[in-house]
């Protein structure tokens, strides 16, 4: 009785091509009879086969780790420069990773690069922006801005202090009518009008109300930027004089302690406030101006602050934010002196100055009842 | 190329890696090791992770040239080629991170190398099996067995070694360790589903 090891002997020496021509032919006729001898020898093939490509396996993995291993020693330490005539370049193992790591990588960290510059600068506009725009609260706001720091420029005010901004009072809430409104008033009797230069700077076309809410189409005819002044003429087929205006313009310098009074519109009524005046300069210093300690609004620009016995002495212009009630108005002399370089002009029409003044020696309540014709919003379209 | 190496046409390569030329087998593995280093590094991969895949890759050409069972219809490149890739994008289905998508550099076609791999895992599966069962066999029979078939030890140095009198001895221990061998091996490998 042959034992399975005896008949893998028997096999591997069938396989081997040991066996004796009788004894081979004899065994493939078993083979072919009998299929658990068939079977047992296909075994023995697979387990053998299954063997030898194991082995084979082992070996030829170990043959090309050999072969990689050598291509890694060539190009370990050596770099091509890519040209024949210059030495190859021996760098490290990090020095290369780091050079691949770019390779790979250089592109994407141009964009991140960038995106991370872009990132800061859009926090450091974003946060300025956020900074000034806290200051403030009403609306319109920007536009007052604008209007300062183009007013400051033509004065030539370039040492502005952060938290001094002089803040233009030349705009009220809109309303429906107009984009922005100022105050103004008659400079002569028939139809030159005085407001600040800021209140129609950039307009497209001005309208002219009066109390009674009669409108006139107006246009500048003269603007004096570095005072913040404009003259503007009624140009409207229904205008027919104002009448004698009852104030006259004080050509020199008002006394410091004067009463002094204005009258707008911040809102859509008339309005009045009187104060002192303060300072004889105005801004920063401006001897441009006066300042004055009346509480003023957006809107009051361009109106008229007279003294007590009825003389304009000036045109309220702006006021500084930080300090409480300061306002700011053109001095009087300034626009006298206007009017009469106008007037000596090539093509000078004549400005008839009112030359009596009609408000001295009387109470305060009389003088207004005289004044309010004489004051008009200005509505500007932009 | 141009190192002073001869170089082969893909003919000659074949004849040489048949016949077991491991210098044909080193220039082809030198020659087309570029190219597969190219597709896995530009596929977030690392250099090290190519060199894996085109070894399992040269291997799995080889075995096919050795069986004699390779019919190559192409150029020996675009097939190497076409069974990385396929190597690469299994990896790389592992470690969850393809995208369904794999920049080509080379022309990509239909090579049969989708075949030629499922076979070589049913093979891996074998030799995995194979691997456990030898393990499973013990002493000396495991050395005797991977001494002859694995190490390609003669019987007579093997004889010498585990102290055997004569080479027929030896031979019949190896008999006796190949039926435990393959007992071991056959209840495991029928276990398994035949895939």
């Amino acid at each position: 009785m042959m034992t399975e090891a005896d008949y893998y002997a028997f096999f591997d020496d069938y396989l081997q091509d040991r066996l004796e021509a009788p004894v081979r032919q004899n065994l493939e006729r078993r083979l072919a009879a009998d299929p658990v001898l068939a079977e047992r020898f296909a075994d023995y093939q697979r387990l053998t086969g299954t063997l030898h490509a194991y082995g084979q396996r082992l070996r030829v993995s170990d043959k090309l780790r050999a072969i990689q291993a050598e291509i890694d020693a060539e190009q370990e330490t050596t770099v091509e420069t890519g040209r024949a005539n210059m030495p190859v370049m021996r760098i490290s193992r990090t020095e290369q990773w780091l050079r691949e790591f770019w390779q790979g990588h250089r592109a994407t960290m141009g964009v991140a690069a960038s995106v991370a510059i872009m990132a800061v600068f859009a926090t450091l506009l974003g946060l300025q922006w956020w900074n000034t725009r806290n200051i403030t609260s009403p609306a319109g706001y920007a536009k007052l801005r604008l209007e300062v720091a183009q007013l400051k420029n033509a004065q030539k005010k370039d040492r502005r202090v952060m938290n001094q901004v002089i803040n233009q009072i030349g705009a009220t809430p809109p309303p429906v009518q107009g984009k922005f409104s100022g105050t103004g008033f008659a400079l002569t009797s028939d139809g030159y009008i005085v407001t600040s230069y800021h209140v129609i700077q950039g307009a497209d076309s001005v309208l002219i109300e009066g109390r009674d809410k009669q409108r006139f189409r107006a246009e500048p005819v003269f603007s004096d930027v570095a005072h913040d002044l404009t003259i503007l003429r009624i140009n409207d087929r229904r205008f027919n004089g104002f009448g004698r205006l009852p104030y006259t313009v004080k050509r020199r310098q008002a006394e410091l302690g004067e009463k002094v009074y204005t009258l707008g519109y911040p809102r859509e009524d008339q309005v009045y406030n009187d104060g002192s005046l303060s300072a004889r300069s105005g801004f920063e210093g401006d001897t441009g101006f006066y300042q004055i300690s009346i509480p003023v609004n957006p809107g009051n620009s361009g109106g008229p602050v007279l003294d007590d016995r009825g003389n304009l002495i000036g045109v309220i212009s702006g006021r500084q934010m930080d300090v409480q009630s300061a306002a700011f108005a053109t001095k009087s002399s300034y626009l006298a002196r206007l009017v009469d370089s106008l007037s000596a002009a090539n093509n000078p029409h004549v400005y008839n100055l009112p030359k009596q003044n009609q408000l001295t020696g009387q109470t305060r309540p009389q003088q207004l009842r005289k004044l309010q014709d004489f004051v008009f919003v200005v509505k500007v379209f932009e | 190329m141009g190192k002073g190496q001869p170089s082969y046409t893909d003919e000659e390569l074949l004849a040489g890696i048949r016949h077991g030329d491991d210098r044909a087998l080193a220039h082809m593995y030198r020659q087309y090791l570029p190219t597969v280093i190219h597709l896995v590094t530009q596929n977030s991969g690392t250099e090290d992770e190519a060199k894996d895949i085109y070894q399992e890759g040269v291997m799995v050409f080889y075995e096919k040239v050795r069986e004699g069972t390779l019919e190559l219809s192409c150029q020996i490149k675009t097939y190497l080629y076409a069974v990385c890739r396929r190597l690469w994008l299994k990896r790389l289905a592992e470690k969850g991170r393809y995208g369904g998508r794999l920049d080509d550099f080379e022309p990509y076609l239909e090579t049969g190398a989708e075949a030629d791999l499922a076979d070589a895992e049913e093979r891996d599966r074998q030799f995995a099996l194979m691997s456990e069962a030898l393990v499973r066999l013990g002493e000396p029979c495991r050395s005797l067995l991977e001494g002859f078939y694995l190490l390609d030890k003669s019987m007579q140095q093997l004889t010498a070694e585990h102290g055997y009198t004569n080479a027929d001895n030896a031979k019949n221990q190896k008999y006796k360790c190949l039926v435990r061998l393959k007992k071991l091996f056959f209840t495991q490998y029928k276990e398994e589903p035949l895939s």
